[in-house]
């Protein structure tokens, strides 16, 4: 009960409540504007999380994705296009609900389900973290090395795009994160001469570049998205109690799906929008109506993708494996605040651990005011012309890259992952599974290194503690599962 | 920047190969089986496999599938109209040149001059008027300074022009 109070105390200041209204407007217009999408409402934060407390730092994150991720939502049922790529999966829905005259339901149930899916999410995170931190406490390193395997391999389980590809990326990811002396034995690898590369890739600017710099680039060779015409809403949030009570079923398939895919180490928002969106359709009784603005799959993705945030720091949280790509970035703050992920986070800074539960709820209640306002005057934010957004950006890409560690060289690398993200997307290959890659890099090594060393070069303690061999036989059957699918998927095409 | 999946696949070969090659080089740690070299063979072998897979066409399928679902629920903006000609392509390096002229530029000249510039060009490229970029060009460093210099405590460079603050 004290730990609440004090939770309380550290949330009830000044500073933390004016940083999570500003990063929660903040959020709201990143999130609307076609193009820039959550991770980079994130990345475009960190510098700015550097003089913050690290409650504050904390709550800017927190709030910027959650709010950025319901705004999406906005000119995907006004336009048709998707505000960040969490929305993408039921733009259409949406739209085709404007189109038949309800934009006020398309978007109160956006916003309505959204915020109830934070909230499932982040009871999910005040559930899930507390038990799995005392299992973890006694976690060795053979644990955390299956965990950090197991989490590489889901992220490239769950890419949207070609399993091999997503491999490929993520191990990209783990060959930059060899770059530098930060390996077990303190050799330079990979530096070619360079002091600068002594120190290794560091994650902050690589994510800029490859989150926000690549979207500048993107805009530079695509067609501007069209302005929204001006329009009065009715009431937002009319009617969305009885959709709630109607649609009991497919809004907790969708909160427990989010929060699965939310826990699963690279796979966030997006993801989970994409199969709550193909599992409402599949369990729906009227399957025909999809697509014709029916407001069942609308539900279970909106409050799928919300729900997937807070889960995401279920594993960012106890081991430093990111959920998400938004997690991705919140470990490197984490540590830069001394909140060094890990299951003594909930022992020793509980109270902080509290607080950041609820800076979650909060920021999902304040979402359904500040959303209806964001939706009144989307019209108006959204006639900003990209040429003016744009290069803003860019400039802050640059200086909040330089801002991380005071050198022009971070600038650089900002400027080379853009060139790296913008490529790789081109050419379907999943940005986040190398983001991944080099986050968890390190961790993966140094484990498999200390263990070996604990083990006096024997493989056998890998699989001899009960959890490390349930983690294990886990991951190895994400490893053999493309495998088995490929030849499934073989078989009937040599029969016929 | 699209290109066929047997050319990406090549480069992966390739830097796999060269990580593999560079890690076999790298000196053990005496008295250890697992020195530093293990790690990057690993990887490397790994991306030689991957780059080899895909430029076979192993997985394309997957890809397709996402593709065709990700068009089919929503309409992004696709390739400017211009976008035919060569050199419209080209134009995706803008920012990380502009990245790269900031990097070499602002100790001399100054974070005001050089971010003034970045921003005049970006939106230029962007297709704004001189009526909207050139504003722009101006509050927009002026803007970044107040909030990262003044509020923030970055030192950015004064260079030639430094700021009233």
């Amino acid at each position: 009960m004290n730990t609440l109070l004090e939770a309380f105390g550290l949330v009830l200041q000044t500073d933390v409540l004016l940083a999570i209204l500003l990063a929660s407007i903040y959020g709201l217009v990143v999130g609307s504007l076609p193009g820039l999408s959550a991770t980079m409402a994130t990345a475009l934060l960190v510098p700015v999380t550097f003089y913050l407390s690290p409650i504050a730092a904390i709550a800017t994150i927190i709030s910027a994705s959650a709010m950025a991720i319901f705004s999406g939502d906005i000119p995907g049922a006004l336009l048709r296009i998707p505000g960040t790529p969490a929305s993408a999966a039921y733009t259409d829905e949406a739209y085709a609900m404007t189109r038949k005259g309800q934009p006020e339901m398309a978007l109160g149930i956006g916003l309505w389900f959204s915020a109830l899916g934070g909230i499932a999410g982040t009871i999910s995170l005040m559930v899930l973290a507390p038990p799995l931190a005392d299992m973890a406490l006694n976690f060795s390193t053979y644990e955390y090395f299956w965990l950090a395997f197991l989490g590489l391999m889901c992220a490239t389980l769950v890419a949207r795009s070609s399993p091999v590809k997503a491999l490929a990326s993520m191990l990209l990811g783990l060959l930059v994160s060899c770059i530098g002396i930060d390996n077990p034995a303190g050799t330079p690898r990979f530096t070619f001469g360079s002091t600068d590369l002594l120190g290794g890739i560091e994650v902050i600017p690589a994510l800029v570049g490859v989150f926000a710099v690549s979207e500048v680039m993107r805009a530079m060779v695509s067609a501007e998205p069209p302005k929204l015409p001006y329009r009065r809403f009715g009431s937002i949030l009319k009617g969305q109690i009885a959709l709630t009570r109607q649609y009991v079923k497919p809004q907790v398939r969708g909160n427990i799906v989010g929060i699965i895919i939310g826990v699963l180490p690279g796979a966030g928002a997006d993801m989970a929008a994409w199969v709550s969106y193909a599992m409402s359709k599949r369990f729906s009784k009227t399957p025909e109506k999809f697509g014709t603005g029916h407001p069942e799959g609308l539900i279970e993705a909106g409050a799928s993708n919300n729900a997937s945030l807070a889960s995401g720091w279920v594993p960012a949280l106890l081991f430093g494996i990111p959920g998400d790509t938004i997690t991705a970035i919140a470990i490197g703050v984490l540590y830069m605040k001394g909140l060094n992920p890990g299951p003594t986070l909930f022992t020793e800074r509980a109270s902080s651990m509290y607080a950041l539960y609820i800076i979650f709820l909060l920021a999902n209640v304040i979402m359904i005011p500040l959303g209806i306002i964001m939706i009144r005057v989307a019209s108006l934010v959204l006639l900003a012309p990209r040429a003016s957004i744009m290069p803003v950006i860019m400039l802050l890409c640059a200086v909040g890259a330089f801002a991380t560690g005071n050198n022009l060289y971070s600038v650089l690398l900002v400027g080379v992952f853009g060139i790296i993200g913008f490529v790789m997307e081109r050419n379907g290959y999943p940005v986040a599974a190398m983001v991944l890659g080099i986050v968890m890099g390190t961790m993966v090594e140094q484990s498999f290194v200390t263990s070996i060393i604990k083990s006096d070069g024997s493989i056998w303690p890998f699989f001899a503690r009960p959890v490390s061999a349930v983690l294990a036989s886990m991951t190895i059957a994400a490893l053999l599962w493309p495998l088995g699918v490929w030849l499934w998927n073989w078989r009937p095409r040599r029969v016929a | 920047m699209q290109l066929p999946d047997r050319i990406t696949g090549l480069f992966l070969v390739v830097l796999g190969g060269l990580a593999a090659y560079g890690g076999s080089r790298l000196p053990p740690v005496p008295g250890q089986q697992i020195g530093p070299n293990v790690f990057p063979m690993v990887v490397g072998f790994g991306l030689v496999l991957c780059g080899a897979l895909i430029a076979l066409g192993v997985g394309r399928r997957f890809e397709e599938a996402a593709e065709a679902d990700l068009s089919a629920h929503s309409d992004l903006p696709g390739n400017a109209p211009q976008a035919a000609r060569w050199w419209r392509g080209l134009m995706a390096l803008v920012p990380p040149a502009l990245l790269l002229f900031y990097v070499l530029a602002v100790d001399r000249l100054g974070f005001a001059l050089t971010a003034g510039f970045m921003v005049l060009i970006a939106a230029m490229a962007l297709g704004a008027r001189l009526r909207l970029a050139l504003p722009l060009a101006i509050v927009a460093p002026l803007f970044v300074h107040l909030v990262f210099s003044k509020l923030l405590r970055v030192p950015l460079p004064p260079g030639l022009l430094p700021m009233p603050w």
